[in-house]
């Protein structure tokens, strides 16, 4: 079965994926800091066993891992995927993780909080996403009584959380409006509406690949359609901005542009050692030649999906052993190489 | 890698000092940070101790700190340095100390959104052995009334065309019958 990231979505080419995530509480136990170990194992338990028909239903064929019995390698792994966040990386205690074998639908049992449901496409689907993320919501709460206040309404064990519980954010790729002077300024303005922009892979000019993530910042006193509105209104007001850009750079310089593109699949197709951040730099301009119908292919080229697999711990564990630095980019290198489709002439 | 100044938690805070053009770099886990002050551009310091407290009253918030949730021993001092809570109880405990930060944070102390939903009865305890189903299944509910809420489970399983459901609601409440005749 393909992967939600191995898939391509041609509606809205610079908006990468969209992902709603809301975590919740069984108001049984204490939050998740202050389980003992076998308290923790033992509501994990429970939980995965009242989930199990949700599961089937919800997130079609699954696999249930126990992350405290997963090595750490493959937690990282799963890190690079963004289905752990870096406190969860590390943590000893008995963590449950439901994925399904697409990895749109994820769950986290005893993470920072008891339950974190997670919800993921490419593209700019928010609305689907979060009627998903609702059922499912309905449907657990039917089972384990939540921790919830009239006046603070879902607990969470972090007050950046409480009230709705949701994080709702999307991916946009914004090469050309990035690197104007105005950019910083603009995601000045954008904070001041509530939402927040940062780098996915590092702050300011470090950012290689050009993707930046936009989500929300309050979770109490808005309604979740209003979240939702606010990420989508934010990603289409700075993918569209980027997109005059672009095509601005188009009418001027189409030559160049092309040239850009084409010597950026050059690189990534023939090059035998790439650092990561090279093969960054050179994926995203891939993508906006891409985006912008400047490249085609014989299949399709997911390259975000490339993105996730030239990092480290997917590339040490595909070669099943550990890499030294020159060998890890000889290994990005020829993982890119096989990943590329040709060109169509 | 680890905090430069506890060395015990895991950095995650970069600090870049310039200093007469000299720049040096620092790694702080956030507790550490938060301690420390590096300056009023320093987000996360300002964060933490901004928003949730130890800053101009801190005399006051010294006394508030002493505040212990009862049921997991979090004090009111614990959740400004972790700025986290430690069970659901912290929240009606610490309510009156985190109104405000609340509204700081967010705009607002009060939920708009999602209401919780009731909890159903969950008709399948047999896979749950040795566990006090209290959540799951009101046991001091009038056996009639359980009855009664199964059979609308049942239904609505039906019309779900869920027939795997709707007969295992259906052997729940031949249970619970059974076992009312027995108790008469």
């Amino acid at each position: 079965m393909l992967k939600w990231f191995e898939e391509t979505d041609r509606e809205n080419p610079d908006v990468v994926y969209s992902r709603i995530r809301l975590v919740r509480n069984w108001s049984e136990y204490p939050f998740s800091a202050k389980l003992s170990p076998e308290a923790a194992g033992e509501m994990v338990d429970r939980l995965e066993k009242g989930l199990r028909d949700f599961c089937l239903e919800a997130a079609g064929d699954y696999q249930y891992i126990r992350l405290d019995e997963l090595s750490d390698l493959n937690r990282r792994a799963l890190k690079e995927r963004r289905l752990l966040n870096t406190t969860l990386t590390e943590k000893k205690d008995p963590v449950g993780l439901i994925l399904s074998d697409d990895e749109r639908v994820s769950i986290v049992l005893n993470g920072d909080d008891h339950i974190r449901m997670q919800f993921i496409s490419q593209g700019l689907h928010l609305k689907e996403l979060w009627q998903q993320a609702d059922q499912a919501d309905d449907f657990i709460g039917e089972r384990f009584a939540y921790a919830y206040d009239d006046k603070y309404g879902f607990l969470t064990s972090y007050p950046t959380n409480t009230g709705t519980g949701l994080r709702a954010s999307a991916v946009v790729h914004l090469p050309s409006l990035s690197s104007g002077k105005k950019f910083s300024s603009l995601l000045g303005e954008m904070s001041r509406f509530g939402a927040s922009i940062k780098g996915l892979y590092g702050e300011g000019g470090d950012n290689y690949g050009s993707l930046y993530l936009v989500s929300n910042q309050k979770t109490l006193g808005v309604t979740e359609g209003e979240i939702v509105e606010l990420v989508e209104k934010v990603v289409n007001q700075l993918s569209s901005q980027e997109r005059q850009v672009r095509d601005m750079a188009l009418s001027q310089d189409r030559i160049g542009q092309l040239d850009e593109a084409y010597k950026s699949y050059g690189v990534l197709k023939y090059a035998r050692r790439l650092t990561w951040k090279d093969a960054m730099i050179f994926l995203s301009r891939l993508m906006t030649g891409v985006a912008d119908g400047l490249l085609e292919f014989d299949g399709p080229c997911p390259i975000y999906s490339i993105m996730l697999g030239i990092q480290k711990a997917n590339l040490q564990k595909l070669s099943k052993r550990p890499l030294s630095r020159t060998e890890l980019d000889v290994a990005r290198a020829s993982y890119i190489r096989a990943e590329l489709p040709e060109l169509r002439h | 890698m680890l905090c430069e100044k506890c060395k015990i938690r895991e950095a995650t805070i970069q600090y870049t000092e310039v200093v007469n053009g000299v720049k040096t770099e620092h790694n702080f886990c956030a507790q550490c940070a938060g301690e420390m002050d590096l300056g009023q551009d320093f987000p996360l310091g300002r964060l933490l101790s901004g928003l949730l407290g130890l800053g101009e009253n801190s005399q006051k918030e010294e006394r508030y700190a002493q505040v212990v949730c009862p049921t997991c021993k979090t004090s009111y001092g614990d959740f400004v340095k972790d700025s986290r809570f430690g069970c659901p109880d912290c929240y009606e405990v610490f309510d009156l100390l985190i109104s405000d930060k609340m509204k700081q944070l967010h705009g607002s102390d009060s939920h708009r959104g999602k209401k919780a939903r009731p909890v159903k009865i969950m008709a399948r305890r047999g896979n749950t052995s040795g566990e006090n189903p209290v959540q799951e299944e009101p046991d001091n509910l009038p056996v009639e009334e359980r009855i009664k809420r199964l059979r609308a489970c049942q239904e609505a399983a039906v019309r779900r065309e869920d027939y795997e459901e709707a007969a295992r609601y259906r052997d729940e409440i031949k249970k619970l019958k059974a076992g009312s005749e027995t108790d008469a």
